[in-house]
C-alpha cells in the first residue's frame, strides 16, 4: 500500500487543511479589506484622518478667510462638506445669533447666550462628535464657526470594516468551522460505513455455511483488512473442501468395502437358491435354511459394522428436522408389519397422538433405531411371538414403547450380534438428544425411546 | 410377456437372476455394461440396474434411461447400501433393492412397479372380484356384474391396487387420493372407505378385500 492511498494520509491532509484554512482566512480577510480600501467602495478611505489635522485646517481656513460674508462662509462650509460628508457646521455671530448652518441635526438655539456657549463647549470637550470652534479671521467680532465631525470618521479603516461587515466575517468564520466539521464528519462517516459494510459482509453466509468474499474497492487500511478477510475465507473454504474430500473418501471406502463383501454374499445366495430348486433330503433342506439365515445375519452385521464405524468417526450423515413422529413411526411400521405377520407374531399397535408430536430428529436415524430394535425382536425374541408398539405421554416426556415377550436380554438367544445393533441405537439416540431405557426380564423386554419435554425440565 | 432390461457385470449373479426371471415367465435381456443400451430402450417394460459397472455407473445409466424414456420404470439392484447411495438412486429410479436379495422380493417389487406404470395388463383376481387394471373395470364374479364406483371411490381403489400388498396409513391414502395434507381427526377417508366396502365387499362388516391393519392403516392384499 502506498502512503498516499492510506487513511492516515487522508486524515493528515484534513488536519493540514484545517490548519491552513485559518491562515488562508486571515489572508482572505486582508485581501478583502485591501480590495475595499483600494477601490474606495462606500465611505471608506485609505487615508487616516487625524483630529489634530482637521482642527489645524479648520482654524487655518477660518483665520485666512479673506472677507467674512455669508457667501464666503457658505462656500467654506460646502468645501468641508465635500471632504467630510458626515460633518455638520454652523456660524454664530458675535452677538450670539445662529447664522449659516450646514447639516445640523441637533436643536441649536437661535440666540447663543454666554451660558449656553460655555455649556456647549464643556459638553463637547473630548466628546462625540469631535467639535472644533474657530473665530473667523483675525477678529473675534465676526463670531465663530463650529465644525462637528462624528468621532467614527477618525476610526482606522479596519474598524470601520468590522463595524460594517463584521457579521459577514463572523458568518464566514462559522462557515469555515462548519466546513471543517462537515469534512471530518464525512471522512469518519466514510470509514464507519465501510467498517459496517465489512461487518455485514462478514456475517453473510454462503450455502456451504462459510462467509462470502468481499469485493475490495480501495487499497487503504480497510482494503487490506478486507484482503486478509478474503484470504481467511479462502483458506477456510480450502480446509472445508479438504475435510469434505476426506469424509467422502472414508465414506467411499466403507461403501466399497460393503459392496465388495455383499457381492460374494449375493453369489452365495444365488448358489443356495439354485440348490434349493433341486430335490433335496431333509438334512439338505435344513442346511440350506441355516445357510439362508447366515446370509441374512451377515448382511445385517456388515450393515451395522459399517454404520457403527461411520458413527464412531462422526461421519454418519446427520440432518435433524422437525417431523411428525407419530406419523413417521406409523409409516415405518407399515414395512415391518408384514415381516412380523409372516413370522406369526401378535402385533399390538397403539399410537395415540401426542400433544406435541414434533420431534427434532433425523428421520433416517430414527428409522435406523426402529429397524435395529425390530430386528432384535425378530432375532432374539422370536419365541414370544409378540410385538407391541405403544405411545406414552407424561408431563415430562413423550415416548414410544416397543415391547416383546421373548426370553429377555440376559438369556441371549442363539443369534449373536445384538451388541453392535444396540450400540448403534445408543449412539443415535444420544446423538439426537433423546433418551432410552431397556427393561428386560425373562418374560420379555421393553424398550422405551423418550423425548424429554424441555419446558417441563425447565419447570423443575 | 413383460420384457426386462437387466444390467449386471457380475456373471454369476447375472446368470442366476436372468435364469430365475426367465423361469418365472419374463423375457430378460441381460447386458454386462451400459454399452449398446439405446437399442433396447424402446422395446422394454422395465429396467433393473446394478450400480458398480465397468464404464458408466448405474446412476448415470439410469439418468440416461429416464431422459430417453420417462415411462420406463427403473429398479436399482445394488450391493451399495449407504443412505447416500440410496438417496442418489431414488432421485431418478423408482425403487432401490440391496444385495443380497431374495428373488421373490425382487419379483414382488418388479410387479409393484409394473402395476404403478400400468405396464402389466394383468387381470387381478381379488376374492370375488376381477379387476382389469388398465381400464380399472371391476367385475363381481358372483353376479358377473360390473361394479360402478364414484370418482373418489375409484381413485381410492386404484391407489390401493397400485400399492398392492403395502400397508397404507390414513395420511398416505388421503394425501395420495385427495392431494391435500391430512388433518388429524378428519373422517372423510373413513366415510369413503365405508362406501367403497359397501360396494365391493360381500360382507362390509367383515371386510376381506380392504383389510384394516389396527393402529396403522389399510391394506389390499393379493
Amino acid at each position: 500500500m502506498k502512503f498516499f492511498q492510506s487513511l492516515l494520509a487522508k486524515y493528515m491532509l484534513i488536519i493540514l487543511l484545517a490548519l491552513s484554512i485559518v491562515q488562508i482566512s486571515y489572508m482572505g480577510t486582508a485581501m478583502f479589506v485591501l480590495g475595499i480600501t483600494k477601490t474606495g467602495v462606500g465611505e471608506f478611505s485609505s487615508e487616516v484622518l487625524l483630529e489634530s489635522e482637521i482642527e489645524e485646517q479648520w482654524h487655518a481656513q477660518s483665520k485666512n478667510l479673506p472677507n467674512v460674508s455669508n457667501d464666503a462662509i457658505t462656500q467654506l462650509f460646502q468645501r468641508w462638506q465635500e471632504q467630510l460628508p458626515t460633518a455638520s457646521m454652523f456660524w454664530v455671530s458675535e452677538d450670539g445669533t445662529l447664522l449659516t448652518t450646514v447639516n445640523v441635526q441637533e436643536d441649536l438655539p437661535a440666540k447663543w447666550t454666554p451660558a449656553f456657549t460655555t455649556k456647549f463647549i464643556k459638553q463637547r470637550y473630548g466628546g462625540d462628535p469631535f467639535t472644533v470652534i474657530a473665530f473667523l479671521g483675525d477678529d473675534v467680532s465676526n463670531g465663530f464657526i463650529v465644525l462637528e465631525v462624528p468621532r467614527n470618521v477618525f476610526n482606522p479603516p479596519l474598524i470601520n470594516i468590522y463595524e460594517n461587515y463584521g457579521n459577514f466575517l463572523f458568518l464566514g468564520v462559522i462557515a469555515i468551522i462548519l466546513f471543517f466539521i462537515v469534512v471530518s464528519l464525512l471522512f469518519f462517516k466514510g470509514i464507519r460505513k465501510r467498517l459496517l459494510h465489512l461487518q455485514d459482509a462478514m456475517e453473510i453466509r454462503d450455502v456451504d455455511g462459510l462467509p462470502i468474499e468481499i469485493n475490495v474497492k480501495k487499497k487503504d487500511e480497510i482494503g487490506q483488512l478486507e484482503h486478509s478477510f478474503n484470504r481467511m475465507v479462502c483458506e477456510l473454504r480450502e480446509s472445508k473442501q479438504r475435510q469434505q474430500k476426506e469424509e467422502q473418501l472414508r465414506r467411499e471406502l466403507i461403501a466399497n468395502l460393503s459392496h465388495d463383501l455383499r457381492t460374494p454374499l449375493t453369489k452365495v445366495r444365488a448358489q443356495s437358491y439354485s440348490i434349493s430348486k433341486e430335490a433335496l433330503s431333509e438334512e439338505g433342506k435344513q442346511a440350506l435354511r441355516a445357510m439362508e439365515t447366515s446370509i441374512v445375519n451377515i448382511d445385517a452385521l456388515i450393515e451395522n459394522l459399517m454404520s457403527y464405524t461411520l458413527l464412531m468417526a462422526s461421519k454418519y450423515k446427520f440432518e435433524p428436522k422437525d417431523i411428525n413422529v407419530i406419523r413417521f413411526v406409523r409409516e415405518h411400521l407399515t414395512t415391518w408389519y408384514p415381516v412380523f405377520e409372516r413370522e406369526g407374531f401378535t402385533i399390538d399397535i397403539e399410537l395415540q397422538a401426542f400433544e406435541h408430536h414434533e420431534w427434532c430428529v433425523d428421520p433416517i436415524w430414527l428409522g435406523r433405531i426402529l429397524d435395529n430394535v425390530f430386528q432384535n425382536v425378530l432375532r432374539h425374541a422370536n419365541s414370544g411371538k409378540y410385538i407391541g408398539v405403544k405411545t406414552e405421554s407424561t408431563a415430562s416426556y413423550t415416548a414410544f414403547i416397543i415391547e416383546d415377550h421373548g426370553n429377555g436380554m440376559k438369556n441371549e438367544s442363539n443369534a449373536k450380534g445384538a451388541g453392535i445393533g444396540l450400540s448403534i441405537v445408543d449412539v443415535m439416540v444420544k446423538g439426537m438428544h433423546l433418551e432410552w431405557d431397556i427393561c428386560s426380564d425373562p418374560s420379555g423386554t421393553k424398550i422405551i425411546i423418550k423425548h424429554v419435554n424441555q419446558s417441563a425440565m425447565l419447570g423443575q | 410377456m413383460i420384457r426386462i432390461l437387466y444390467i449386471e457385470d457380475e456373471k454369476e449373479i447375472g446368470q442366476w437372476v436372468s435364469k430365475d426371471l426367465t423361469e418365472r415367465g419374463y423375457e430378460v435381456t441381460w447386458l454386462e455394461s451400459g454399452d449398446g443400451l439405446e437399442q433396447h430402450l424402446s422395446s422394454k417394460d422395465i429396467a433393473i440396474l446394478d450400480v458398480m459397472l465397468p464404464g458408466l455407473d448405474g446412476f448415470s445409466i439410469g439418468k440416461r434411461i429416464k431422459r430417453a424414456n420417462k415411462e420406463l420404470p427403473i429398479l436399482m439392484l445394488s450391493a451399495r447400501t449407504a443412505v447416500e447411495d440410496k438417496i442418489e438412486g431414488l432421485n431418478f429410479a423408482d425403487d432401490y433393492l440391496t444385495k443380497p436379495f431374495h428373488p421373490d422380493e425382487l419379483v414382488a417389487r418388479l410387479e409393484v412397479l409394473l402395476r404403478r406404470y400400468q405396464k402389466s395388463d394383468d387381470v387381478l383376481e381379488l376374492q370375488h372380484l376381477k379387476m382389469y387394471t388398465k381400464d380399472m373395470r371391476i367385475i363381481n364374479t358372483l353376479t358377473e356384474e360390473e361394479i360402478l364406483l364414484t370418482g373418489k371411490q375409484f381413485y381410492l381403489l386404484q391407489y390401493f391396487i397400485r400399492h398392492l400388498n403395502q400397508i397404507l396409513t390414513k395420511e398416505q391414502l388421503y394425501e395420495g387420493v385427495w392431494g391435500e395434507s391430512y388433518i388429524e381427526g378428519d373422517k372423510t377417508l373413513m366415510v369413503h372407505i365405508r362406501y367403497l366396502r359397501e360396494k365391493i365387499e360381500i360382507n362390509p362388516a367383515k371386510p376381506m378385500i380392504i383389510e384394516t391393519i389396527r393402529g396403522i392403516g389399510y391394506r389390499v392384499k393379493l
